[in-house]
């Protein structure tokens, strides 16, 4: 199998193991696709389903409510897990992460402005089940800029100061979402509770098929950053002299950053450590150049996220947990390891 | 052809930190940059590598001006290895060397990769370190294996005449004695090659006896441009070094204690 590998691994900056990892992250999602949509409250036989052996009701559970779910669950993961990677990358700090910095909180914040004033100031009809995403979009890359600002264009300023730039952050559009939750309505404020756990039950293929309709194409935009990633890390001045137009890369790092994870947050709400998590772990296995890194990110990601809303929904049957309370429950010692890990080196 | 700043001056907030130097490096030729701390020298580098452009003057690559060439071509012009920022991921030392790669858009230049790798490793004494982590090399095996990344960025084929640069900012900072010699012979070994040099060096006798040309920078300006034996004076270096130089007239060496 190795040997096979090695035959056939032209490519320059990943090597044979690498490459065999990805290989089996590739099986692996695969496994948790499969377990994703057989296992829950309701079973379904993806066999079954297949040779047309199952009911009517089976076939419409699975086709409109599981199998979205799972799909949603993946695109989810593997958009915060790149974000994740591609960010600690540009930032040159192992603790960057779409949710610490803010991102995630800024799409919360848009998304939420629409829930609750949305419906006053824009008609549905304009964009209709669209405007929330957007919003979202707008709120991560908002965020972003601030950060740019705020770190003088990314300057390397140290992992202190950033966090505490996120804290900031996150506690100004908590303030937004708090004001928000205050003003609304008992209808509106349903929807808000599920933004600040993240929850992917409210999945359809009209918001999912978008979904993949716009994350995609970025996943590939950036996956030819991966290089210019690696070279950014001896430093801006090193990596221009190296011909990278550095600021080329970071513009198009945030802009995918707030996309997909706009997008996500829209569609599932806040659900934290995912993009910390999962970059750290694929490095502990692999390495860290990018251009192995992002594309296991992405792999890995998402299967963690098909997984973890396999949880929540057979941990406490018939009920459901808020899938974003059990990524931080597992995420959040991880994050004290990692403050601990760094603090030693 | 050849590297020329034409009267460059720089300033930060009005105030002068090089002014009105003349500077020219041409292929087969090493030129040192030497003077006291915060003579300039470091900016110097970085306006002729074209990290920051000059408050007036302009800097020409055969007979180009830099600001019109673009960061991709430049990257295939002239590499630098200056004083380096603290990697945070734990890159392998393979991995490091690598990233002096540029990508040809060449499919003749790819199959040649490995190869080139290697020899460089080779060339740089860095076989053993290949698979050892970077972040967990000493400060001089750190600097080899930049200095190893600044002569991949240049490679090219045995039989290509290209014409090529390399700025190096204190190449020989920790490093033992026996890689301060293999380095400055392997720079001697470049600029035989075709390479043309430019070299911030500390050590005023690395300078005399490697370098083709001396430019004396003290608070930004030019004292002294020539030949080692025209610029190592012991009239001069006493003046700008404030200490009293002794040059020995048979060996040329240069002793201050």
């Amino acid at each position: 199998m190795f040997e096979l590998i090695s035959k056939f691994n032209k490519l320059k900056f990943i090597n044979n193991l690498q490459l065999l990892i990805i290989l089996i992250l590739v099986v692996v999602l695969f496994i948790s696709l499969y377990l994703g949509i057989s296992l829950g409250s309701f079973q379904i036989s993806f066999f079954d389903y297949l040779f047309g052996n199952d009911s009517k009701l089976q076939q419409r559970v699975f086709e409109e409510i599981r199998l979205p779910r799972v799909f949603l669950a993946g695109i989810v993961g593997a958009s915060l897990a790149l974000s994740g990677a591609s960010l600690q990358g540009l930032f040159r700090n192992p603790l960057a992460d779409p949710g610490l910095i803010g991102v995630s909180a800024g799409a919360a914040l848009g998304a939420t402005l629409v829930i609750v004033l949305g419906s006053s100031w824009v008609p549905s009809y304009i964009f209709g089940p669209f405007i929330l995403p957007l919003s979202a979009i707008a709120g991560a890359a908002f965020v972003i800029y601030l950060l740019y600002l705020f770190t003088k264009g990314f300057g390397y300023s140290g992992i202190t100061y950033m966090l505490l730039v996120g804290i900031a952050v996150n506690a100004l559009a908590s303030v937004g979402i708090g004001i928000l939750t205050f003003i609304s309505t008992d209808s509106e404020l349903r929807g808000l509770t599920f933004w600040t756990m993240g929850s992917f039950g409210a999945a359809n293929w009209l918001l999912v098929l978008p979904a993949y309709i716009f994350i995609i194409p970025a996943f590939i935009w950036l996956l030819n950053s991966a290089r210019k990633l690696d070279l950014l890390q001896l430093g801006e001045p090193e990596a221009i002299r190296l011909g990278v137009d550095v600021r080329s890369l970071k513009f198009k790092v945030i802009i995918t950053s707030a996309i997909v994870v706009g997008i996500s947050v829209s569609l599932s709400g806040m659900i934290g450590f995912v993009g910390l998590v999962v970059p750290h772990l694929v490095r502990l296995i692999g390495g860290v150049n990018h251009n192995y890194l992002i594309p296991a990110s992405i792999i890995f990601g998402s299967s963690i996220m098909i997984i973890a809303d396999l949880l929540s929904r057979v941990l406490i049957q018939p009920a459901e947990l808020p899938v974003g309370l059990l990524t931080s429950a597992i995420g959040a010692p991880f994050f004290l390891w990692l403050i601990l890990r760094v603090k030693k080196t | 052809m050849s590297i020329v700043g034409k009267n460059i001056s720089y300033e930060i907030n009005g105030a002068k930190i090089l002014e009105d130097i003349d500077f020219k490096l041409n292929q087969n030729e090493i030129v040192s940059i030497i003077g006291p701390n915060g003579a300039g020298k470091s900016t110097l580098l970085g306006l002729l590598a074209g990290d920051i452009l000059p408050t007036s003057g302009k800097v020409f690559y055969q007979g180009r001006e830099l600001e019109s060439i673009s960061i991709q071509d430049r990257a295939f012009l002239r590499s630098v290895m200056s004083q380096s920022q603290q990697i945070i991921f734990d890159y392998s030392v393979k991995e490091i060397i690598e990233m002096g790669w540029i990508e040809r858009g060449i499919a003749k230049y790819s199959g040649n990769f490995s190869e080139a790798v290697t020899n460089i490793a080779d060339e740089c004494d860095l076989k053993k370190l290949l698979h050892r982590k970077f972040n967990v090399l000493s400060g001089g095996e750190q600097r080899r294996v930049h200095y190893a990344r600044t002569i991949l960025q240049l490679w090219r084929h045995s039989n290509s005449n290209d014409e090529r640069f390399m700025f190096l900012d204190e190449p020989t900072a920790n490093l033992d004695l026996y890689y301060e010699l293999k380095l400055m012979n392997s720079i001697k070994e470049k600029a035989k090659e075709g390479y043309g040099i430019g070299l911030i060096v500390h050590d005023l006798n690395l300078a005399s006896i490697f370098s083709d040309k001396v430019l004396l920078l003290k608070n930004g300006e030019c004292i002294s441009y020539g030949e080692p034996s025209e610029v190592l004076t012991a009239k001069k270096l006493t003046e700008v070094y404030g200490i009293p130089m002794k040059v020995n007239d048979r060996t040329k060496r240069i002793t201050y204690y």
